[in-house]
């Protein structure tokens, strides 16, 4: 009980921060970025948090997303509302062409294996002109704003978008993680040999979680591509930006855990922005640098993510109950 | 020896890893109710044998039945929902997962079913200390008591035919009398069993009748009384 209030608190409070940030801003960019960021690394969580696969290739769903839906708009018109649904089909499929042969390795391997097809994905991107406009990127066009065609004056509904996709895809990562494909995953994951012998199809279960995960990742493509209004190849299949960044999300926070990537978007987002804002105007990559350190620091400090905080506060606050 | 069809029916069978062969032209045949013990030296292809019933092994060559049914056309999910429970070699438990978690996980193939938890109670019935656990997780506790989990989350299957793996490696010789005298349990109770066991005498103490594996083939074969006495089996593993 104490723990919906909590949460229903959380959303709310997420819910009023936009009516207190300018609504042509920059910072409205920066929230809505973080949410998007946020609900990117929730579900990546499913492959590398559930299953324990790190993927470094998330990119690949996430440009195909970007692009599908807008080259759905400039040719056909189509509104990416619909758009997002082709993103996610074709992000699903995508997953499971990458998944089938990378699944069976582990570890670094995966890892290597993911960033590598990542890293394919943006140099098809790149090189197939006639579909994708190439290196020189797309631009969505603009349409008179509508909420049926997707197009808005302002950030603020971009932001409530970002938000409701965020909880949509954290409902969907809780269900699952509690569900009997939960169970599943946990027991691959905690002992691949035990999980085979009582009878779980592991490959089955690993394939399934890759292409929910796939389909997710493409849909919120879609939502970035409205956001931003421009890309390009470099950008969309970015392994630093975004496959690598959404990993890093996740771990930070705390991976497995509904709260960690929303955690480690809120963390990492915002202080990469201010970092960018304080120092760039100095020695080039200088705020790289201090983002670096800072995230050592916190790796080191807290090496299974920032919701171990809460729970040693927990801890800290049951203690002194107990003593009182 | 009965006529009637055998509840494991392994002819011919050659199996092993990448190029490597292990198991060479093996023979072995078990009647339902049997305890029928594989003993052998380490990397004599003990292991392999039940890797290969529960379709482990990538490279397998020959027949295997079970129960009539042709476990070639099977993958390796499948074999559990058939009545077989392997019982891996290493305490395979979920370790971040209670004893009550583990027990139920066995049972994945058959959560359907409504008797779930007199199936558990017979599980603490036969090992009395994991009812005290129950809400412990695995990992935390001793090799002995996580292979009762492991061996208990076999049993939520009620398998016809039990694989067990080295059971007792590594374990206390006290824990090890109590594991032996639970598999004696299981077996009354109706259960078949293929016990695979380094340790020749205390397998032979158990086991009805057995296969003396050397080298990925069958040297021997006999009841337990015949191959106690059997002199290369004594020399070589009883060391008399």
């Amino acid at each position: 009980m104490k723990r919906w209030i909590a949460i229903a608190m959380f959303v709310l409070i997420l819910a009023a921060v936009p009516q207190f940030l300018s609504p042509t801003g920059y910072w409205i960019r920066v929230f809505t970025f973080t949410l998007l960021f946020a609900a990117m690394a929730q579900a990546w969580n499913l492959i590398g948090g559930l299953a324990n696969q790190l993927s470094l290739g998330h990119a690949a769903f996430f440009g195909i997303g970007a692009y599908t839906s807008t080259i759905l708009l400039i040719n056909f018109g189509i509104s990416p509302w619909i758009g997002m649904f082709a993103s996610g089909a074709l992000g699903g499929l995508a997953a499971l062409i990458i998944a089938i042969p990378t699944m069976r390795l582990q570890g670094h391997y995966f890892a290597l294996a993911t960033l590598a097809f990542g890293e394919v994905a943006r140099v098809i991107a790149n090189v197939w002109t006639p579909l994708t406009g190439g290196p020189g990127g797309l631009s969505v066009p603009f349409v008179p704003p509508n909420f049926a065609a997707y197009s808005f004056k302002q950030l603020l509904p971009h932001a409530y978008i970002a938000l409701a996709a965020l909880i949509i895809v954290t409902v969907i990562f809780e269900v699952i993680r509690r569900g009997a494909m939960g169970y599943r995953l946990r027991a691959i994951r905690e002992n691949a040999a035990a999980a085979e012998v009582i009878g779980i199809d592991t490959t089955k279960v690993k394939l399934q979680t890759a292409v929910i995960s796939g389909v997710l990742t493409a849909m919120l493509g879609t939502l970035f591509a409205q956001v931003a209004v421009f890309f390009d190849p470099d950008t969309a299949f970015s392994a630093a930006s975004i496959s690598i960044r959404v990993a890093l999300i996740a771990i930070i926070g705390g991976v497995g855990t509904a709260a960690g990537p929303i955690l480690g978007a809120f963390f990492i987002v915002p202080i990469e922005e201010l970092m960018n804002d304080l120092f760039s105007s100095g020695a080039a990559g200088l705020s790289q640098l201090i983002f670096g350190v800072i995230l050592i620091v916190v790796i080191l400090w807290r090496p299974r993510g920032l919701v171990t905080i809460f729970e040693a506060l927990r801890a800290r606050l049951q203690g002194k109950g107990a003593q009182s | 020896m009965t006529s009637s069809q055998p509840l494991l029916e392994i002819k011919g069978l050659n199996a092993g890893y990448g190029g490597i062969e292990v198991l060479h032209d093996l023979d072995i045949e078990m009647h339902e109710g049997e305890f029928v013990c594989i003993i052998g030296a380490n990397t004599a292809g003990k292991s392999t044998i039940l890797r290969t019933i529960s379709h482990l092994v990538p490279n397998v060559r020959g027949t295997l039945r079970f129960n009539g049914t042709d476990l070639a056309a099977r993958t390796a999910h499948d074999i559990p929902s058939l009545g077989i429970a392997h019982v891996p070699e290493g305490r395979h438990v979920f370790p971040d997962m209670s004893v009550e978690e583990n027990l139920m996980m066995g049972a994945f193939t058959a959560r359907k079913a409504t008797d779930l938890q007199q199936r558990m109670e017979r599980i603490f019935e036969l090992f009395p200390r994991m009812r005290e656990r129950r809400s412990q997780l695995a990992g935390t506790l001793s090799g002995g008591e996580q292979q009762m989990v492991a061996v208990g989350r076999a049993l939520m299957l009620q398998p016809k035919l039990l694989l067990l793996d080295e059971p007792s490696h590594g374990l206390a010789p006290k824990v090890v009398e109590e594991m032996h005298e639970a598999f004696l349990k299981i077996h009354r109770d109706g259960t078949s069993i293929l016990l695979v066991e380094q340790n020749v005498s205390l397998a032979l103490d158990v086991a009805a009748r057995g296969y003396v594996l050397e080298s990925g083939r069958v040297t021997l074969q006999g009841t337990s009384a015949e191959l106690n006495e059997n002199p290369a089996v004594r020399a070589a593993y009883l060391g008399i």
